[in-house]
């Protein structure tokens, strides 16, 4: 609970359900717009890609950082809510 | 290699090849893998020249052989076919010749090993055809074989995807991308001869120098494996097309090449990422190349159940992959061996590998170090054993006494004699000394021959007459200058009355030496003794005074734990005063005393009455005292005299307040919901933070209190079996732990959030292990606790009454 902001602790909280992707952690409006863009318009669509990349944080990292122009750090955050959500849920 | 060319299934064996599994590949995710094929390449290559420059090339030729036979599943029907035999009995073959020479290589170990031997046993194994793999390699420099069958070994391992590696077939290379033996061979040969040959090699992008190399159809694929870092020993196809791989990693720097031209840059690369990849890489092309061939081999060589060796194997040799990598591939080299493996090489496999596995932990560079330290403590042991023995016969043998040369009689003795008279006078003084020295050492230790330790003058001229009969003459004369000298040579003249200074010949009774020579056995049970005596008597000064202060602090201690608990009894019957006291307040009808004896009964349990009956007695005494409170004074109740306590009332009331302030649960901050709180308890073992400041603590067993708040907190929950008050955590850290996760649940949801003592509390579960390393006594504890029922004093209510005068 000391280093997790709010939004990933929503997040991880409960499953995911029908949750925009702006709810992951690490995607703001920016990014979530740009997700979209590429047809990830849902949370449990971005869940889908972290799964094809065999629940491997740094690929997916690297992915979205590709894919988004995201930074290490909102692509990190977003790599690790996934990966607590899947621990929890999955 | 150009992205372009790469189909799905293409960059999917590649990945594979080097070790990583990688997920499907779809659009999405295909930016991501030739990302990742890029960086593996990379990675290859430096093993790989690393390695190349380390190893003799034998391996290579070996590899080259057993690349041959190793039928890169897609190629050539028949060198598969005859691969496939080879392949075996290579493996069969090996020995563990192949560990000789990969005992030095210190790399992975184990895997590296175990790719060497398979190697080479591929290699001897289908001769034939590896030939024309052979020759090919062996073209290449022989130093390179060597390590390019270490390399290769290691390769062996990575190698996945031999197919991928040649664009010429490209299905079938594909498909038999898991054929290890052309990996390993062409690996081996390729990783070796790419190492010799440097990246400039590498430029032999024909088929046919591969072919020829990987003898095979498998060339191809083998070039594609010789990228691979190592063949694991195990499937051969796999190791060669590691070596494969390794090659094209290496190659790798310029862009993957064109699998099919990229044979010899599968060769070279091979070698080369042997070479180089044998360094760092080495774990990694390890694992990548094992998890690449087993993958892809799979099907073809070696028993899945193989790759999870490999993968073990792999896993503790030290590999650098991404652990991701290494993670990823044993599980999906079983998912992607499409057909069944081969299981008898699974078996002769496994043995190498063990072999291995034993003799890597064995060979290291310690070795050395850890003769060199027993070498030396030897030494220094020898060292002063050899000195003690030394000293001991130093000090046993009584020197000569010089007087032959040189004598303590001074210069008038030398005028009046002659050279020989002198010679002789010396000569008899010198033998009459050591007799009596050694009559007085045997005399000294016991020996019964001698009863005395002196010799009486006969004795003596009759001894020197034995020695010489010139002595005769000289007895007086030597006895006469010995009297007259000042010096202390050793032997003294005794009188008749041994305390009178002998001053003339004639009085000589008894010779007797001050200087005993005893035998060496003696004086070394004698120094022994000593030595033996004198450290005994250390040791039990030292152990009387350890015990003298053991016995110091236990009385120590034990008074202050009786002063505390008189204290407490006295603070205890000050409140049991208090209490009636007030009641009496309240309730004109009691006495406003009490008789001591009743406190004492209703303070004190039964069985504990003797044991406390001393600190009873020193409260009281304390009591009547120290405290104004309370009055001792006679009374007769119900006919009888008591001593009976009567509370003065204090004008104040503050008195009562409680001076530390109240630890109480306050209520709860927030609602306990799911965004705040997991879902479900993860674990029995809980971490509540906030719930005290160290800093401000005062008491002794504020701890206790804590226990107590939070066993009342959850007193509807029975299954707290260990609490633990961490006092100096400035984080003001409990740990707790429960019968079972649910009981955890529930406490959890009890505490957390809640205010106590003005702070909020929060709690997050504990790894259970992790408790356990910390507090090791919890895992015995499995009876639930409960709160002591003396007072429920962390709950609100209570506390108000009892400050309420």
């Amino acid at each position: 609970m000391s280093t997790t902001s709010q939004k990933h602790r929503d997040f991880v909280g409960e499953p995911m359900g029908d949750k925009p992707v702006i709810a992951l952690s690490g995607i703001g409006e920016t990014l979530g717009k740009k997700l979209e863009e590429q047809g990830f318009d849902k949370a449990f669509v971005v869940l889908g890609q972290f799964l094809l990349l065999k629940k491997d944080t740094e690929m997916f990292t690297d992915w979205l950082k590709d894919a988004t122009g995201a930074n290490s750090r909102q692509a990190g955050s977003c790599a690790q809510c996934l990966k607590e959500w899947c621990d929890a849920f999955l | 290699m150009a992205s372009a060319q790469l189909t799905d299934e293409e960059l999917f064996s590649q990945l594979k090849r080097l070790g990583f599994t990688p997920g499907p590949v779809t659009e999405n995710t295909r930016p991501v893998y030739l990302k990742k094929l890029k960086k593996l390449r990379e990675e290859q290559q430096q093993r790989g020249s690393r390695v190349l420059k380390s190893r003799a090339s034998t391996a290579v030729s070996t590899a080259v052989s057993i690349a041959a036979p190793r039928p890169s599943r897609h190629d050539v029907t028949q060198l598969s076919a005859i691969r496939k035999p080879g392949r075996k009995s290579s493996v069969l073959g090996f020995s563990s010749d192949e560990s000789d020479a990969e005992t030095p290589l210190k790399r992975k170990g184990l895997a590296k090993h175990r790719r060497i031997t398979v190697y080479h046993q591929q290699l001897a194994g289908p001769t034939d055809k590896q030939n024309i793999a052979g020759t090919t390699l062996n073209s290449f420099s022989s130093p390179l074989d060597h390590q390019s069958v270490h390399e290769s070994s290691r390769h062996y391992d990575e190698s996945g995807d031999e197919g991928e590696e040649e664009p010429e077939n490209p299905h079938s290379v594909n498909g038999r991308e898991v054929t290890g033996l052309n990996k390993t061979a062409g690996e081996y040969s390729d990783s070796d001869e790419d190492g010799v040959l440097s990246p400039g090699d590498r430029e032999r992008n024909l088929p046919e120098p591969r072919r020829s190399r990987t003898a095979a159809p498998i060339s191809p694929s083998d070039n594609r494996d010789s990228q691979v870092k190592g063949k694991n020993s195990s499937p051969n196809p796999p190791g060669f097309r590691k070596m494969v791989r390794a090659e094209d990693e290496e190659v790798n720097g310029e862009e993957l090449d064109p699998f099919g031209g990229s044979q010899r840059y599968a060769r070279k690369s091979i070698y080369v990422s042997l070479a180089e990849q044998r360094g760092a890489k080495a774990g990694k092309n390890h694992f990548d190349s094992e998890d690449g061939a087993a993958r892809s081999n799979s099907g073809a060589r070696f028993s899945v159940g193989l790759r999870p060796r490999f993968s073990g194997y792999s896993s503790p040799a030290q590999t650098h992959n991404k652990g991701n990598h290494s993670n990823h591939s044993p599980p999906p080299n079983h998912a992607y061996s499409p057909t069944a493996p081969k299981k008898k090489l699974s078996v002769p496999e496994d043995e190498l590998l063990l072999q291995f596995r034993r003799e890597e932990p064995a060979s290291s560079g310690s070795f050395s170090a850890h003769y060199l330290s027993m070498f030396l403590l030897t030494t220094a042991c020898l060292f002063f054993l050899l000195l003690g023995l030394m000293y001991l016969r130093m000090r046993g043998s009584v020197e000569a006494d010089g007087v032959i040369k040189r004598h303590p009689f001074g210069s008038e003795f030398d005028q009046s004699y002659a050279e020989e008279e002198k010679e002789l006078i010396l000569t008899l003084l010198l033998s009459l000394h050591n007799h009596l020295a050694v009559v007085a050492g045997q005399h000294d230790c016991g020996d019964p021959q001698h009863p005395n330790r002196s010799l009486s003058m006969n004795q003596s001229a009759t001894y020197l007459q034995a020695q010489n009969q010139e002595f005769e003459r000289f007895t007086l004369v030597a006895l006469e200058w010995i009297i007259r000298t000042d010096q202390e040579l050793g032997l003294r003249l005794l009188g008749e009355d041994p305390h009178v200074p002998v001053t003339d010949v004639s009085e000589i009774s008894q010779l007797e030496s001050t200087r005993p020579r005893m035998p060496f056995t003696c004086r070394l049970r004698k120094a022994f003794v000593t030595v033996g005596s004198k450290v005994l008597l250390v040791a039990a000064a030292a152990a009387m005074v350890w015990g003298v202060v053991r016995y110091l602090k236990f009385r120590w201690r034990r008074q202050e734990e009786e002063t505390r608990q008189m204290y407490d009894m006295v603070e205890r019957i000050i409140d049991v005063l208090r209490t009636h006291g007030e009641a009496c307040q309240e309730n004109q009808d009691l006495l406003p005393y009490l008789p001591i004896p009743h406190v004492r009964d209703s303070l004190v349990l039964p069985q504990d009455r003797k044991k406390m009956k001393k600190i009873w007695g020193r409260a009281v005494c304390f009591l009547s005292a120290n405290e104004s409170r309370i009055r001792t004074e006679t009374q007769r109740i119900g006919g009888a005299d008591f001593l009976v306590w009567r509370w003065i009332q204090p004008s104040l009331s503050c008195d009562k307040a409680n001076p530390m302030p109240s630890k109480v649960w306050q209520g709860q901050a927030f609602p306990l919901d799911r965004r705040n709180s997991p879902p479900n308890s993860l674990t029995p073992c809980l971490k509540i933070r906030n719930m005290f400041d160290p800093v401000m603590e005062v008491g002794e067993n504020w701890d206790l209190a804590i226990h107590e708040a939070i066993l009342e907190k959850c007193s509807d929950n029975d299954g707290i079996v260990h609490i633990a008050v961490d006092k100096n955590s400035r984080e003001g850290c409990v740990y707790v732990k429960c019968l079972t996760a649910e009981h955890s649940g529930k406490a959890f949801k009890a505490l957390h959030g809640s205010w106590f003592d003005g702070k909020l509390v929060t709690v997050k579960y504990l790894r259970l292990d992790r408790y356990h390393q910390r507090f090791p006594q919890a895992q015995a504890c499995s009876t639930p606790l409960k709160a002591s029922s003396l007072r429920l004093s962390s709950t609100p209510s209570q506390q108000q009454t009892s400050s309420a005068s």
